[in-house]
């Protein structure tokens, strides 16, 4: 693939597709502390790739600033080649976060929690008619099938196990058909059955040439998908890897 | 009932209480949603001080109310945004402000106690048929909003962070489920009064999210109660000369009763059917352990 290291700007190669995401020198100070200290990170479509690190050192946080949902304080970092705030294409990313807000609340059923991934789909002000509501269902249905959870679709998520929360929350991303799914630790407090399926979820989509972005404590049985890895500490890139795959073959 | 029905203000009041009863639990159910469960609280005590400058005025105290309290819902939404912990304490100052200058300013009228009771508690009587237009438009407003920005605001409600990534304004939003909830305050305030007003938008939602299992079935659910409880309160406080607004909420109050009585038959029966159908059945002390440490993750 020919992707020079520095060439973050986009605009100036008109006849190559912008990359997913194309972060330089991003900064993030919180509380005078750098959590991020200067990451350059440029994720090119198709990538699965896995972001690795201790407790602290950043992960979470770079995700959110690759997708604007925490500011940088110095760098910039572009989607598909536009600045979050100007970005408009929301429908293409999938954002798995990492907690489980789930619990508590009012209760929602499955299909309720996966079918609002449809809603960067759709137009504001124009309800759903016809063709656009049978797309929407269709969409739901199968990210439902995606994660092994049609059968519960009707039930209440919050009365799920963490594991299959977690798979509620991957659907819901999925029902958006995005080119690009972004995943905070997707397989933390998950246990060995949902590991797997969430894993044979993650191989379709790499196998359909979609872009993945995880982040993880450890990869598990996700590993034999991820194309690339980088690892922070401190809130750098400490360590970076290409790595042989088996889930493009797919 | 139908002696009732000879009385003019008990028609229009029937009306509005139906109006509240759809109104107020429908908007709850996204404040419940999103944890904020006592903001109609505060936001019926800045209500108050519009309710003063509107007879200090001489413009109509529905209006005056109307104004106050959707610019103090927007203020609220915007302090909370900006940061957590003293958000909570400009949240006080602005609740308690509220209350005293709306006292002293209906007072300052000549108002008396008299006319501070009827907003605080509710007074059905002095409803009159311009009252019910006006809350009639509102209701209609209150509810083309839900049913035009209800995916999205279930989204919001869900997870900010994730409504974000979905390209979703969420601050525009955040700042119309605040301005809502301030209308619906206006709404159901001349029947059950600044006081009590959250009230019957967030009991009939706890009583239906004990018989429900999703988010839209839990709002149809919750309209359902706060109608029945606003009619029937209000029948009943035209029946044994009772104040309406306490009427209303202890009847919405006996409803959440027997919701929760009625719901843990109804997960019993669930919990069974699910773990007939499954190896892990739902509801294990380990699943609980996830969830609590999911929320402590998350707060």
């Amino acid at each position: 693939m020919n992707r020079p290291a520095s060439d973050t700007r986009e605009e100036d190669a008109p006849e190559q597709a912008p990359p997913p995401f194309a972060m330089a020198g991003g900064t993030v100070r919180r509380d005078g502390r750098e959590i991020l200290a200067g990451v350059d990170l440029r994720v090119a479509a198709g990538e699965v790739l896995a972001i690795l690190g201790p407790n602290g050192a950043g992960k979470s946080t770079l995700v959110k600033a690759l997708l604007g949902l925490v500011p940088l304080s110095a760098g910039r970092t572009l989607i598909y080649g536009e600045p979050p705030a100007r970005f408009r294409g929301w429908h293409r990313i999938g954002y798995v976060p990492q907690r489980l807000p789930l619990g508590g609340g009012v209760p929602a059923t499955v299909r309720e929690v996966v079918a609002s991934g449809r809603v960067a789909r759709r137009s504001r002000w124009l309800p759903a008619l016809g063709a656009g509501r049978a797309a929407d269902r269709a969409a739901v249905d199968r990210a439902l099938r995606t994660v092994g959870l049609a059968e519960r679709a009707r039930d209440s998520a919050h009365l799920l196990s963490g594991g299959q929360q977690q798979r509620v929350l991957i659907a819901r991303a999925l029902a958006g058909e995005p080119d690009v799914l972004v995943l905070d630790e997707p397989t933390a407090g998950v246990d060995a059955r949902n590991q797997a399926a969430l894993a044979a979820a993650l191989h379709d989509l790499a196998g359909a040439g979609r872009t993945v972005v995880l982040v993880a404590h450890e990869l598990g049985p996700v590993e034999p998908l991820v194309t690339r890895t980088i690892e922070l500490g401190h809130g750098r890139v400490v360590r970076e890897a290409a790595r042989e795959t088996l889930g493009r073959t797919a | 009932m139908s002696e009732m029905l000879q009385y003019d203000f008990m028609r229009v009041a029937l009306v509005m209480a139906v109006l509240i009863g759809l109104t107020a639990p429908a908007v709850g159910t996204f404040m419940v949603q999103r944890r904020l469960s006592l903001l109609g609280d505060g936001i019926g005590h800045i209500a108050l001080t519009g309710i003063g400058l509107g007879l200090l005025t001489g413009a109509s105290p529905v209006l005056g109310a109307l104004a106050v309290s959707v610019l103090g819902a927007v203020a609220i939404e915007l302090l909370r945004a900006r940061s957590r912990s003293g958000g909570d304490v400009a949240l006080a100052l602005l609740f308690y402000g509220g209350l005293a200058g709306g006292v002293i300013l209906t007072n300052a009228n000549g108002g008396g106690s008299a006319t501070l009771q009827s907003y605080l508690f509710g007074s059905i009587s002095s409803v009159t048929a311009a009252d019910l237009y006006v809350v009639a438009g509102l209701a209609a407003a209150v509810l083309a909003i839900i049913a035009l920005f209800g995916r999205e605001l279930f989204l919001l409600c869900q997870d900010e962070e994730v409504a974000r990534a979905a390209g979703l304004p969420v601050r525009f939003l955040s700042v119309l489920i605040a301005a809502t909830a301030a209308v619906t305050v206006v709404i159901s305030m001349r029947a059950i009064g600044l006081l009590l007003v959250s009230a019957l938008m967030i009991v009939p939602v706890a009583a239906a999210q004990q018989l429900a299992r999703g988010f839209w079935g839990t709002m149809a659910a919750a309209m359902g109660i706060g109608v029945l409880s606003a009619v029937s309160g209000l029948a009943g406080s035209f029946e044994y000369d009772l104040p309406p607004g306490p009427s209303i909420v202890l009847l919405a109050l006996a409803a959440f009763a027997a919701a929760v009585a009625g719901g843990s038959v109804v997960r019993r029966r669930r919990a069974r059917a699910g773990a007939a159908g499954d190896a892990v059945p739902a509801g294990t002390g380990a699943e609980a352990r996830v969830d609590a440490e999911a929320e402590v993750l998350g707060g």
